[in-house]
């Protein structure tokens, strides 16, 4: 009867002890970004240093987009216990979509207003990327079909009308200002002045967080630990300008990337819809009797996933050029490896944006490093499916073990 | 020493990181004898089983375990070891495959081949026979999941007859039993008494060991109190024991003023959702006054948890009667506009119903109430964590930080993080479904002391329970429930359990 009661948050404990609860807690993300920084030194030295060099290290980033704008959505969506296998036809389909707009359909009726018909193309793209979740998120949520039917029989209704839209040919979309979206990069003194507002903003979250403790009556960490951490990411943001800046620049794609996974990550952590998505998947039932709405929150969930479709397709079709038959293809699969190797269960009820990215991350380093030592494509799936089985099994190993 | 010891713990002392679940437990226990294990939630009745079944192996403790005189070594979490041996345990949480027959359980990973095929007749006939001969009152047919709690411990405990076990652990068999099922169980407990088969039973119901327990040990901090005969204790040696000090009553003295009438609901009915020709509520009449506390008593499946879950919005469609709240009519369709309407639940099955386990106890208590720190961009963190943390504080929520996944805590931290989660939406009603179930004697006092104040600040509760003595020691009113319909409801002065049961069982009608 004499345990400690109800203490205050971790910030009453020492530092130290703080710091070490919150490394074991996040245990699983920083082994995931020990793993991938492995992964890096590994191929560092495989490659003779060339992985490693600004080019490629821009490059790396640049590929990983279209399919991780996808595993953000698609986080949310296995958290709530649904899966969705139609993002990667649905995204080409916009991809297509927008590639026919940007090949025929401006040059009919608006020709010569390049910057009109390119926002135009996105707004659409994006369009139709929403109302399509709209229009499977409905059935899945309110006429209570299971997601995996829905999902895969939209799979085949896109696969069908990216058929339709292409007639089986390839559809040029490599208009200078429509390929600037995926394809270009910021000027070297942009990058900084973003990566100075960036730390900028760091900094004042930091102080205003603070200040709301004091309000609140919460002790405070000591402060040079909050400017160990602020400093340590505003270095690490520098530090990525610095270097993509030996390239081309800050990536166009990445930045908008970072962007959109910022902006989840924080719904999902922040606010109703968010914290909602996490109880619905933890365990339905009590959701449910604590006066949730379940439906309409998963209704949300697929128009997100849908609008970020979208995304991903407008970045899809600028990023390579052209709208194919094959756009698209098997990237639900990328998707949903890259959301299970940074740690959503497939159970539900857990799972983040960061270590989406950071899965993401691994995937495109791993398929990356492998073009560069000639690995055929083949083999690369091989590889690919071996370290998505070993990781899975390693977290279970040491969930175990722990 | 020379009475015939089938099982002999000897100085068994486990230990994890940080704890010591077990210090140095030494008892016995007879052949043949029904032996009661008691003590508060975390006292070490669970690891003790865990030792029992393997899931804690052979090497794993300190100290010895005997059984038929033989130091008993078990491999790592091989139940299946544990059952050749003689060793069932039949868990508070049942393992039936609910969509399979009595015989396919009871038979299930042994059934009886012949050349690869399964013999049905086989296996019926010899499920019969065993139903038979420890006079078990089930049909070797019947689908699992018709039947009630009651007849599926019943197969649970002829799965484990079925294995020729010696030992038959019982871990808190009753806690989802109504009186009557009881009974039933304590009749077939003494059966196997006379079959030879010793039975290790742990309950929270005190009572029921002098009914059944020929010797009762009790354990408090991972220590072995005492071990005897049950005719040289009584109640209040063994709640002493328990919680090692006095504890003078079960339930608090509470300073109560019902007022005005808050709810009133007028000859209620309700249909089955998935089958709306079906009835689930024929007719229900009561009132609930402000901070009073009304006991609904009844058997398990007498419409009781049907009707808190068609008051919150959440399972029976109302198809005829008024619910009215402070006057005025309302309808609830569904648990938010519940909600809204000043009405909370605390369900019966927390883990299931009343919790995300995997979350943190802070996310749990705040889950139900975001609408007071949100806005539509943003959660006010520090705001949620500062009212969830008083909430822990004044009910005493024993943990580590509020960081804490909520399935760290025991069981009776759980329902208080439940109910901290109820208490922050602000309710004028608290429905209240069996909310000291599988919940220790200190915490229960604890939680009836958390309704007394509640009460006394003006929420109306609703308390539904199985045990008739809580039911007597917390209401105001009684009101029976028998059939899917109230039978009457009794001031606390007129209500006596025989009147209850009597009332519940249909003997008497008013």
């Amino acid at each position: 009867m004499s345990e400690t009661t109800t203490n205050l948050p971790p910030t009453t404990s020492t530092a130290i002890a703080d710091i070490s609860k919150r490394l074991r807690a996040n245990f699983q993300t920083y082994a995931l970004v020990v793993a991938m920084i492995v992964i890096w030194i590994l191929f560092f030295f495989l490659t003779d240093g060339s992985y490693l060099s600004a080019q490629n290290f821009s490059n790396l980033f640049r590929q990983m987009t279209v399919t991780a704008l996808l595993s953000v959505g698609m986080v949310l969506v296995i958290v709530t216990g649904n899966i969705d296998l139609s993002v990667g036809r649905l995204a080409g389909f916009v991809s297509v979509v927008v590639a026919f707009l940007q090949a025929y359909t401006w040059n009919q009726i608006l020709p010569g207003h390049q910057l009109l018909t390119t926002i135009l193309s996105v707004i659409i793209g994006l369009a139709v990327g929403t109302l399509y979740g709209v229009f499977q998120g409905y059935i899945i949520a309110y006429l209570r079909v299971s997601a995996f039917i829905v999902t895969l029989g939209s799979m085949w209704i896109l696969n069908g009308l990216i058929l339709v839209r292409t007639a089986g040919k390839t559809i040029a979309a490599n208009q200078p200002m429509f390929s600037h979206i995926a394809q270009g990069y910021l000027p070297a003194w942009g990058g900084w002045v973003l990566a100075g507002l960036i730390v900028i903003l760091l900094f004042y979250m930091m102080f205003s967080s603070r200040q709301r403790k004091v309000k609140y009556g919460f002790e405070l960490s000591p402060l040079y630990l909050d400017l160990i951490k602020t400093i340590f990411f505003s270095a690490l943001i520098a530090g990525y300008v610095f270097y993509v800046n030996q390239y081309s620049g800050v990536q166009n794609p990445v930045l908008l990337l970072a962007v959109i996974a910022v902006i989840v990550s924080y719904v999902s952590n922040n606010t109703r819809f968010g914290r909602y998505a996490y109880a619905i998947g933890g365990n339905r039932e009590a959701a449910r009797l604590s006066g949730i709405n379940i439906n309409g929150n998963i209704f949300k969930i697929f128009v997100l996933m849908g609008f970020l479709c979208g995304v991903s397709g407008v970045t899809l079709a600028s990023y390579v050029g052209y709208g194919t038959i094959a756009a698209g293809t098997g990237y639900e699969l990328d998707a949903i490896a890259a959301c299970i190797l940074g740690g959503t269960s497939t159970l539900g009820g857990v799972g983040t944006i960061f270590g989406a990215m950071i899965g993401s991350l691994i995937m495109a380093s791993l398929t990356n490093g492998l073009q560069i030592m000639n690995v055929t494509a083949a083999w690369q799936y091989v590889l690919k499916g071996l370290v998505l089985i070993l990781a899975v099994y390693a977290d279970v190993y040491f969930k175990k073990n722990r | 020493m020379s009475e015939d010891v089938i099982l002999e713990f000897q100085n068994v002392t486990k230990k994890f990181p940080g704890v010591t679940a077990l210090k140095d437990v030494t008892f016995q226990i007879r052949r043949g004898e029904i032996h009661g294990i008691c003590g508060e939630n975390g006292a070490g009745k669970s690891t003790l089983m865990k030792i029992l079944s393997g899931v804690y192996p052979w090497g794993s403790y300190e100290g010895q375990v005997l059984y038929n005189g033989q130091e008993l070594k078990l491999e790592n979490r091989s139940i299946r070891q544990a059952s050749e041996e003689g060793i069932a345990i039949v868990y508070q949480e049942l393992t039936l495959v609910p969509s399979i027959t009595v015989g396919e359980n009871i038979y299930l990973g042994r059934e009886p081949v012949e050349k690869g095929v399964i013999n049905w007749d086989k296996l019926y006939a010899d499920t019969e026979q065993l139903l038979n001969k420890y006079h078990l009152d089930v049909h070797p047919q019947a689908i699992v999941k018709h039947l009630g709690v009651g007849k599926m411990q019943m197969t649970e405990i002829a799965k484990a007859l079925s294995e020729n076990a010696k030992i038959l652990i019982l871990d808190e068999p009753t806690s989802a039993l109504a009186a009557a099922e009881i009974e039933q169980l304590m009749e077939i407990l003494r059966g196997l008494k006379e079959h030879g088969v010793t039975c290790i039973y742990i309950s929270h119901r005190l009572e029921e060991f002098f009914h059944i327990a020929d010797t009762i040990t009790v354990l408090r901090d991972g220590k072995m109190i005492i071990s005897q005969p049950t005719q040289s204790l009584n109640l209040e040696t063994l709640v002493r024991n328990m919680v090692g000090r006095e504890m003078k009553e079960r339930f608090p003295k509470g300073n109560r003023r019902p007022g005005e009438v808050i709810l009133e609901v007028e000859d209620l009915h309700a249909m089955d959702p998935e089958d709306t020709n079906f009835e689930i509520l024929k007719g229900v009449n009561f009132n609930l006054r402000k901070g009073e506390i009304l006991g609904i008593a009844g058997l398990m499946g007498s419409g009781r948890t049907e009707l808190v879950m068609t008051l919150f919005g959440e399972y029976g469609k109302v198809s005829q009667g008024k619910v009215k709240i402070e006057g005025h009519e309302v309808k609830i369709h569904n648990s938010r506009q519940a909600v809204i309407n000043g009405i909370s639940l605390v369900p019966e099955d927390r883990k299931r119903h009343g919790l995300v386990l995997m979350q943190s106890i802070l996310r749990n208590i705040s889950l139900a109430n975001l609408d007071r720190f949100a806005t539509f961009f943003s959660i006010d963190s520090l705001h949620e964590l500062r009212e969830s943390l008083s909430f822990a504080k004044s009910l005493a929520i024993k943990a580590s930080d509020l960081n804490a996944p909520a399935d760290s805590l025991s069981g009776g931290n759980q329902q208080k993080v439940v109910i901290s989660k109820w208490l922050m939406s602000k309710p004028k009603v608290l429905i209240m479904d069996d909310p000291t179930r599988g919940i220790d004697v200190g915490t229960k006092f604890e939680i009836y002391k958390i309704m007394n104040d509640l009460s006394e600040n003006g929420i109306a509760i609703i308390m539904i329970s199985s045990d008739l003595e809580e039911v007597l020691g917390m209401s105001d009113r009684v009101m029976v429930m028998f059939e899917d319909h109230s039978v009457c409801t009794l001031d606390i002065a007129e209500a006596t359990q025989e009147r209850i049961m009597a009332l519940a069982t249909g003997l008497a009608s008013n």
